[in-house]
């Protein structure tokens, strides 16, 4: 007799069992792998921004209208931007607004560090070898000895109080390795001002910004494109919140007539493509600006100096990838990352503390 | 213990029936995960779609040339299970050397024409590629 009291109920548990499995596939699909979406051209590249949650929507319209704005005002091409009434001043203090005062000042505090490594005065150098413009071309040695004394970060003059900027007569600002993780950190700002706390802001994919964590809690997975590769991942990273900051040679480059590639990152010291041992730097740090600005530095600084950078400095993460396919990794990035594809079996260096 | 017969007998259906239904559900959800893991690529212009092609349907290679007002072209190869832009005539060229696409959250992207091709998985292998 026992059973037939406890079938009808095994029946209903059994039911409400199939009930609950069909609400759990539903669950996740519908309360979060549908983000809020946007998609723009903006500085000088394409964005593409994902936000989850009640806010997303509006705080996705807010953010892309100030990129906008950034790159109205930083642009070094747009006649009608600040940078470019800077670089046409002629010598004469140029009054700037408080975000292009801001992100200048941290810029130059940067470059001021790094001993030569980035200088945010290296336009009239990489107008010469066209990669603003497209027109590509090897500047002969003569046009780069005349212009690399114009490249000096230390002749320009910042005036607080009056929020102007001057500089030497012919010199010329790019902020082009800084512009976007400014952009990024103003972003993650104003994520957090609207309550938004999940979103992925790929800005042109060498800077991308992270809120908070994935919606189903799990982290973010962050491919390294493979620098020889484009269709392929050198690896993984596994990231909290914070910047993923890219610099590699093989996003913009061309083939000189004498078969040399010629990339876009540019020594400050000879005014010629970095060669410093590196195809890739990757960055991860809280704060996108330092972020951006660390990809460029460690990828001209090459990496023995990049490695005596971060021990000096700390407060970041990077993922090397030298000439010879091998991985640099420092110690805090290490259980992070998981080495794909070609680099699978690629040897792996963890850059320690200690020396 | 005709009664009980009876309700062993009567278990026995509704066992079936929940195979059934089970059976039901599963077809069902293995349809839904192949209909989002069948690849959709979206091709955008300044951010329009202009065209959706299904890479999971495509049986015969074709081709495309997309055009816009201040004169760029570029020419789009589909393949099964994958797309690329085979030629275009933007001074960098990185929307060409981009290749084949197929998985993967990666995009095609011609900044000087505006145009991107961008893949709708099932579910992506990673959430971004930084480059």
């Amino acid at each position: 007799m026992e059973r037939t009291v406890h079938a009808p109920a095994r029946r209903a548990a059994a039911l409400c069992l199939c009930l609950l499995l069909l609400a759990g596939c539903a669950g996740p699909g519908a309360a979060q792998s549908r983000p809020a979406e946007t998609e723009l051209f903006a500085m000088d590249t394409y964005m593409h921004l994902r936000a989850w949650g009640p806010e997303a929507e509006a705080a996705l319209a807010e953010l892309s209208a100030m990129l906008q704005r950034l790159d109205g005002q930083l642009s070094v091409t747009d006649p009608g931007s600040e940078i470019w009434a800077v670089n046409h001043a002629d010598g004469a203090p140029t009054a700037l607004s408080g975000d292009a005062f801001t992100l200048l000042s941290r810029t130059l505090d940067f470059c001021a560090g790094t001993r030569g490594a980035l200088d945010v005065t290296l336009y009239p150098v990489s107008r010469a070898w066209g990669f603003t413009t497209g027109d590509y071309r090897v500047p002969d040695p003569e046009e780069l000895a005349r212009l690399l004394p114009l490249v000096d970060c230390s002749a320009v003059t910042l005036d607080a109080d009056a929020r102007t900027v001057t500089l030497p007569p012919g010199a010329e600002l790019d902020l082009g390795a800084a512009a976007k993780g400014y952009a990024g950190a103003l972003a993650a700002e104003l994520l957090a001002r609207r309550g938004v706390r999940a979103a992925m802001l790929d800005l042109g994919s060498s800077t991308i910004c992270l809120t908070g964590r994935k919606p189903d809690g799990s982290d973010w997975r962050i491919a390294v494109q493979d620098p020889e590769d484009p269709a392929a991942y050198a690896g993984v990273i596994a990231c909290g919140p914070g910047s993923i900051c890219t610099s590699g040679g093989y996003e913009r480059y061309f083939i000189a007539e004498d078969g040399a590639v010629c990339w876009h990152i540019l020594d400050p010291s000879t005014g010629r493509p970095a060669k410093a041992g590196l195809l890739s730097v990757t960055v991860l740090c809280p704060d996108a600006l330092t972020g951006d600005l660390l990809s460029t530095a460690l990828f001209v600084m090459g990496p023995e100096r990049a490695a005596d950078w971060w021990r000096a400095h700390g407060g970041f993460e990077c993922i090397l990838i030298d000439e010879n396919r091998n991985i640099l990794v420092t110690e805090g990035a290490a259980d992070r990352f998981t080495p794909m594809g070609a680099y699978t079996h690629a040897e792996l260096t963890v850059i320690g503390r200690e020396e | 213990m005709q009664s009980l017969r009876s309700l062993a007998g009567k278990n026995k259906t509704w066992a079936l029936a929940l195979a059934g239904l089970l059976a039901v559900l599963a077809l069902a959800a293995a349809l839904l995960a192949r209909a989002q893991g069948g690849c959709v690529a979206r091709v955008y212009q300044d951010g329009v779609c202009i065209r959706t092609v299904d890479l999971s349907r495509v049986r015969e290679p074709f081709r495309f040339t997309v055009t816009d007002a201040h004169g760029h072209e570029n020419t789009v190869e589909v393949e099964p299970g994958r797309i690329r832009v085979v030629q275009a005539n933007c001074p960098d060229q990185t929307c060409v050397r981009t290749g084949w696409i197929g998985t993967g959250v990666r995009p095609i992207v011609c900044l000087p024409a505006r145009l991107t091709i961008r893949l709708e998985a099932g579910a992506p292998d990673v959430d971004a590629v930084a480059r």
